[in-house]
């Protein structure tokens, strides 16, 4: 027999547990976000900074329109500064696209419905804008 | 003036930017497309879609700092950024069909207000507090209230988000405008949280900070497959952004609520001025 003590503290121990859980899964999503969001301003300065280097090292001039993405490549395979700038900026313009992308995942793994519902839409509404902004 | 003279004062002005844009919340397009087309003149298209990138670095750049630092409210902002990605949408297809001459004047008015409101109102520990009584359905459906460490008194306060359904629609107007102008709406996205909401200043800067990246990107990426974005200014910007949002976020950790609400009544009495001359015909402000 298991006296009410013992389950009194077996219930205790569940619900710490699970405060424990609820407050790690916030920690990771945290986690995620940081890493995505100074990973992309990170790596989008790195990469303008290389440019820089690469135009003073006399690579060619710093451009005045930005590359087009079809013959990115190509540009970057030629180690162009204009190359370089651009893939910094591109990669800077879909860091939030990524973020929010990556929330989403992390939202479906956590089984939150009402959030991968709210990312998905937020996802939705990015599509629809840079469908309407190419057309 | 020489391109390198030139370029060297972007940077300075975007790290300015960069600091304003964190501290305050608004992601310095506001600061940003006005330095571009008027003070070194380049074609306002083009400094739309610089600022844009600005803004896009102002919000990761910042935004990282204060989500490590919690001060974000991540599920308030993702639950916003419905309202600005839409907003930002609707507003770039009504540009055309509205004479904006109406909505720069109705700004004029809603920003003023808000100013004089946001200058009077106090921020201190008690208005931070949470505050009894029962929440809203959808802010707890969607559990929206959070904490948040405030450095200025060392205090842990937990905070209930109000009225989630006006914030929704304010958010909107956010993204609305920054569809209209290509800012990021910052300046119309911290008092829906905070004066709307009820969210305690710092957490509403941070999270606007989260919220404005989302809001330009769409339209970043548009300018940009236009051709629009000039990649050398852009890069200065990004660095120069960069490197404030390092003063700016400290400055905001550190600051006093009340300060940076000051500060932000003082910018948006600015904005007012200057929406108010534009209904009128006057452009100080492209």
């Amino acid at each position: 027999m298991i006296g009410p003590r013992t389950a009194l503290v077996a219930v205790q121990r569940r619900l710490a547990a699970l405060r424990r859980a609820a407050l790690a899964e916030v920690e990771d999503t945290n986690r995620l976000v940081y890493h995505v969001l100074r990973g992309g301003i990170v790596v989008s300065v790195a990469f303008v900074v290389f440019a820089f280097l690469l135009s003073v090292a006399g690579a060619g001039p710093l451009p005045e329109a930005p590359v087009n993405v079809r013959s990115l490549d190509d540009e970057l395979a030629r180690l162009t500064p204009a190359a370089f700038l651009s893939l910094g900026v591109l990669v800077l313009v879909f860091t939030p696209m990524v973020r929010v992308v990556s929330s989403l995942l992390s939202f479906a793994e956590e089984r939150e419905r009402a959030y991968v519902l709210v990312t998905g839409l937020v996802f939705a509404n990015l599509l629809v804008g840079l469908v309407l902004g190419l057309a | 003036m020489a391109p390198l003279e030139q370029l060297l004062l972007v940077v300075v002005a975007s790290f300015l930017a960069g600091l304003a844009g964190s501290y305050l919340g608004v992601g310095g397009g506001v600061f940003l497309v006005p330095f571009l087309a008027l003070g070194i003149r380049v074609d306002l298209p083009v400094a739309v879609a610089t600022s844009l990138i600005g803004v896009i670095a102002t919000s990761s750049g910042a935004a990282s700092v204060y989500v490590r630092d919690r001060l974000v409210n991540l599920r308030l902002g993702m639950f916003l950024e419905i309202a600005t990605t839409l907003g930002a949408i609707v507003g770039a297809s009504l540009a055309v069909l509205v004479d904006p001459r109406y909505l720069f004047l109705l700004f004029a008015v809603v920003v003023l207000y808000t100013a004089v409101y946001m200058a009077l109102t106090r921020e201190n520990a008690k208005d931070r507090a949470y505050r009894p009584g029962r929440e809203s359905p959808l802010a707890e459906r969607f559990g929206l209230s959070s904490i948040y460490f405030d450095h200025e008194d060392q205090g842990v306060y937990r905070y209930r988000v109000g009225r989630p359904g006006a914030g929704f629609a304010a958010s909107g107007v956010a993204g609305a405008l920054s569809g209209l102008l290509g800012i990021g709406g910052g300046f119309v996205q911290v008092p829906a949280m905070n004066v709307i909401m009820g969210v305690p200043m710092k957490p509403a800067v941070a999270t606007s900070n989260f919220v404005i990246g989302v809001t330009a990107a769409a339209s970043a990426f548009i300018y940009y497959a236009r051709g629009l974005v000039n990649p050398s200014l852009a890069a200065m910007v990004i660095v120069g952004v960069f490197a404030g949002t390092h003063v700016g976020t400290r400055l905001l950790l550190r600051g006093r609520a009340q300060r940076i609400r000051f500060v932000f009544a003082v910018l948006l009495a600015a904005i007012a001025a200057l929406m108010g001359l534009r209904a009128f015909d006057v452009a100080v402000v492209p």
